[in-house]
């Protein structure tokens, strides 16, 4: 074994106790530790930088569709406000009721017996149903002068009776008068009638619905 | 394995308590003062994009039912320009007795006179930019045929006119002749 003479034992043994030193381990370690922070604070900072040039690009785009937005918004509450207003305005057209046809049945029920002089009719709310309220004064002529008034009656409850609903034909007053007609060369008595009419032209009729062959022949008689 | 004995002084010893505690102070400084703010406004800008995503997203939903309905209001929009057409400029009470005068004596009877009654706002929010305006239309001298074509003319002509009231009496010096009085309900936008 060869021996080995250390001649500057205490120098080495200070040079590795300064290595050796606490504080300076503990420097290194801080510094590294600060590092390593440090990187890490570096990394996230370009992240955020990142994250708000994103921020930006998107504030970007939508500034650049807000205002075709807020256009679009307004036509839109403009448009649905039309088409409400066209909806209900069409409803208030459709559900109207037609005086021309009803004032057409009344002149083909009236014989040539039988007179109106009179006539008042209204049209009900149509939160109340909106049925239809029509009084009828006339006189009718003929042998039986009342039931030349009757056959009146029961033609308009049958004429109106196919296209209205709940059709009520009453008599309010029916009295003979002592005034006589002349028709066709013969004098006849008279009456006087106050007819009471009422019908529903828009309730669903609950009928039921009639066989297809059925069906076709009515069209084809229609 | 023998681990070198560390023998500190006492001034290594506070020194190394000095820096422990710089340590701490450090840290403590990057996560309050450093850290943290960044790391708040990253997740605050992450919560400002989302938000502006949605809007975005939103909003092109928007642009693009805006168009759909476009394409289907066109229908309503013709209908709701011809309704509105059927109104002339001016107040109504201006316009519609000459109009109904015109009306009647074209369909040849000569004397009719149209008298405002009232008018009256609808309940109904859609009607919110219309008027309910009441007319009675006297008739002194009409027979009863001319009347009823006359009748059914204006009605399928004035789709925004109703007849609410009808009244016909004979006249008695001439009983080929009728009296009417016609209750009309007209709906006019506002102007």
């Amino acid at each position: 074994m060869a021996l080995h003479l250390n001649l500057l034992h205490e120098e080495i043994l200070e040079q590795r106790q300064r290595q050796r030193d606490p504080l300076k381990i503990g420097l290194l370690v801080l510094s590294s530790c600060g590092a390593l922070l440090f990187l890490y604070y570096a990394w996230n900072a370009y992240e955020t930088l990142e994250i708000k040039s994103k921020l930006s690009s998107v504030e970007a785009e939508w500034k650049k569709l807000e205002p075709k937005v807020t256009q679009a918004q307004k036509r839109s509450a403009e448009l649905t406000d039309v088409i409400n207003t066209t909806r209900v305005l069409d409803d208030y057209i459709d559900n109207r009721f037609f005086w021309g046809p009803f004032l057409e049945k009344l002149s083909r029920c009236v014989p040539p017996n039988a007179q109106i002089t009179s006539m008042e009719a209204s049209l009900g709310d149509e939160d109340k149903g909106g049925g239809v309220t029509v009084t009828l004064d006339g006189v009718a002529a003929a042998r039986e002068p009342r039931s030349a008034a009757e056959d009146l009656r029961q033609m308009l409850l049958e004429q109106l009776g196919k296209t209205y609903h709940d059709v009520k034909a009453e008599f309010k007053t029916l009295e003979d008068v002592e005034t006589v007609a002349t028709i066709g060369g013969a004098t006849v008595p008279m009456s006087r009638f106050m007819l009471s009419v009422t019908f529903n032209p828009s309730a669903a009729k609950p009928a039921a619905t009639p066989a297809a062959g059925r069906r076709k022949a009515k069209t084809k008689d229609e | 394995m023998n681990l070198p004995k560390l023998k500190l002084s006492k001034d290594q010893t506070k020194k190394l308590a000095l820096s422990a505690m710089g340590f701490v102070v450090l840290l403590y400084v990057y996560f309050s003062f450093f850290l943290g703010p960044l790391q708040k406004s990253r997740s605050g800008t992450l919560a400002q994009i989302e938000d502006r995503q949605k809007k975005i997203d939103n909003s092109k939903a928007e642009v693009n039912k805006a168009a759909a309905l476009e394409r289907q209001a066109k229908e309503s929009m013709a209908r709701f320009a011809a309704l509105k057409a059927l109104t002339p400029e001016g107040a109504p009470i201006a316009w519609f007795p000459p109009k109904m005068k015109t009306f009647f004596a074209n369909q040849g009877i000569d004397r009719a006179v149209a008298r405002l009654e009232s008018n009256t706002n609808f309940k109904q929010n859609e009607l919110a930019a219309w008027t309910k305006f009441n007319w009675l239309i006297d008739l002194p001298q009409a027979d009863f045929a001319s009347v009823g074509k006359s009748i059914a003319e204006l009605e399928n002509t004035q789709p925004l006119l109703s007849i609410t009231k009808l009244s016909i009496h004979v006249l008695p010096e001439q009983p080929q002749f009728q009296q009417v009085a016609i209750a009309a309900t007209t709906v006019i936008e506002k102007r």
